[in-house]
């Protein structure tokens, strides 16, 4: 059953046009997703990003219950602090999904999902709650989702726009760092943190707000008549790969272990007792396979490389592409994918064979651009 | 009669009145034998923004219900079919540097080739304005 994103009319109305992401119709773009990643890169563009999955997690052992089911040691999360991505491994080791948590305090965190896993997730901490014994009591999960919007205001100019809304007190924000019930447009938002997607939240560069449905719309609309290029989905896609960032479902899924994935990030690899842990230990002990590789096409080549692209030295398939894109920013294709470990050359040049064409590209680390 | 705009859920499309259209969304404007072809607005939406074009040499050959253009969009990558055999004798080339041409003004400037058609031509595969507008709705409401 396909939903709309509680702002599809506002959307509409600024120009979107919709598509559908994860069971969700939502504006893929405005016109033009090329300079919509231009406007995040050089000035500010928002994006409405309610799609993705909301939980709120509350009892008395949810602190011990999230050290338990995911990757990383909460222990270092201060109080309105998020945590960055933590993945929620398997017990095999793979990777079901990266989220984010928000600490409030150590009973009440709040956790942001992957929209296509929204159900998923929640299946699984329940089946992980009743694994270890806890009550509901204990650790609650509610599925928040369709109650709030979630806006991320990105690019340089965003804390103009911030100063704007009357927020200007989050230039004292750390990157990470949450501020609950700010007051905006003359209501309340739940809270306003310092973050977002694109890359440009490593910069100090953005911002995301939630809020019920009636203010996110103001909010979004006043955003956009000050000057921020409303942003969709597929200008996200190219933003977040031009940090190599991880798609969940296209670029890992439950068979993709972290260390080929080199997602080092949500990782606290000498953690114990976690869902998984032990197995990523063995991973890295062990060595793997395969990683994942970033591939420039040359400046000016405007083929994309899709999921599924074969890597290739001398006729010989050695890697396969796993998501591509145009960035306007660099002037190219590129793409992110796997290469047998064997063949991990950075910095020297393979082939990509697209459509029975071939075209050279050159094997580079994340993120393809400065930061 | 007037363009017609078809709306559904999705969203809307142009079709106008005084072309034909191919089940596979190109429209074409018929002049003697010579044969302008691009297409839809309801090809482009459904494509998205387009980035890249592989057109065909000029002087090239092509055959009834065969490929003769590869676009890529930032979504996904489309042939597109000419409904007649004949000769390309003019290629859009303006689209290599401006491919968005397609999305901006897909009956116009985004044209894509000019085929002279061998033997006479037959309208009986192609769609009218009414038809293909009909052929629209349908697929968006499955």
């Amino acid at each position: 059953m396909l939903k709309e994103v509680p702002l599809i009319d506002l959307q509409r109305k600024l120009g979107g046009n919709i598509g559908e992401f994860a069971g969700w119709i939502t504006s893929m773009d405005y016109g033009n997703p090329l300079d919509e990643h231009l406007a995040v890169r050089n000035s500010v563009g928002v994006f409405d990003v309610s799609h993705m999955g909301r939980y709120i997690i509350k009892g008395k052992k949810v602190f011990e219950f999230l050290q338990r089911v995911v990757s990383k040691d909460l222990s270092k999360v201060d109080e309105g602090f998020m945590s960055g991505p933590v993945l929620l491994l398997n017990d095999n080791g793979g990777i079901k999904d990266d989220i984010m948590l928000y600490r409030i305090d150590e009973n009440t965190w709040l956790a942001v999902v992957n929209a296509p896993n929204v159900e998923k997730d929640r299946e699984w901490m329940i089946k992980l709650r009743e694994r270890f014994g806890y009550s509901k009591e204990d650790v609650d999960i509610e599925d928040v989702t369709t109650k709030s919007v979630l806006i991320a205001i990105q690019g340089p100019k965003s804390l103009d726009i911030m100063d704007e809304l009357g927020l200007s007190f989050v230039k004292d924000l750390k990157i990470l760092q949450f501020v609950k019930d700010p007051e905006i447009l003359g209501g309340k938002a739940f809270l306003v943190s310092r973050s977002g997607w694109t890359g440009e939240e490593v910069r100090s560069h953005g911002f995301e707000i939630w809020a019920d449905v009636e203010l996110g719309a103001k909010i979004f609309e006043k955003v956009v008549k000050l000057g921020a290029k409303p942003a969709g989905l597929i200008a996200r896609d190219s933003l977040r790969l031009e940090m190599g960032y991880l798609l969940i479902g296209v670029d890992m899924n439950e068979n993709t272990n972290p260390i080929e994935a080199r997602y080092w990030l949500p990782l606290s690899l000498d953690k114990e007792g976690c869902i998984g842990c032990d197995k990523v230990r063995e991973f890295f002990s062990k060595g793997v396979e395969k990683f994942r590789i970033g591939l420039r096409l040359k400046k000016g080549i405007r083929v994309i490389p899709r999921h599924g692209s074969k890597i290739v030295i001398e006729d010989k398939t050695v890697g396969y592409v796993t998501s591509g894109a145009y960035s306007p920013y660099l002037k190219r294709g590129i793409a992110m994918g796997y290469i047998k470990s064997q063949y991990f050359y950075l910095g020297f040049k393979v082939d990509i064979e697209i459509r029975g064409k071939v075209y050279e590209a050159r094997i580079v680390d994340f993120p393809f651009i400065e930061t | 009669m007037g363009d017609i705009i078809v709306k559904t859920k999705v969203g809307e499309y142009i079709v106008k009145d005084d072309l034909l259209y191919t089940k596979t969304d190109e429209w074409v404007r018929i002049e003697d034998d010579i044969v302008t072809l691009g297409i839809t607005d309801y090809a482009q939406k459904k494509l998205r923004y387009i980035v890249n074009v592989e057109l065909p040499e000029k002087d090239s050959e092509v055959k009834a219900g065969g490929s003769i253009v590869t676009l890529e969009s930032v979504k996904t990558v489309a042939d597109v079919y000419s409904p007649f055999s004949g000769k390309i004798v003019e290629v859009n080339t303006t689209l290599l540097d401006e491919p968005d041409l397609i999305n901006k003004d897909p009956y116009g400037k985004g044209w894509i080739v000019k085929i002279k058609v061998h033997g006479t031509i037959s309208k009986e595969a192609l769609l009218t304005p009414q038809q293909y507008a009909d052929k629209i709705k349908k697929e968006e409401e499955k």
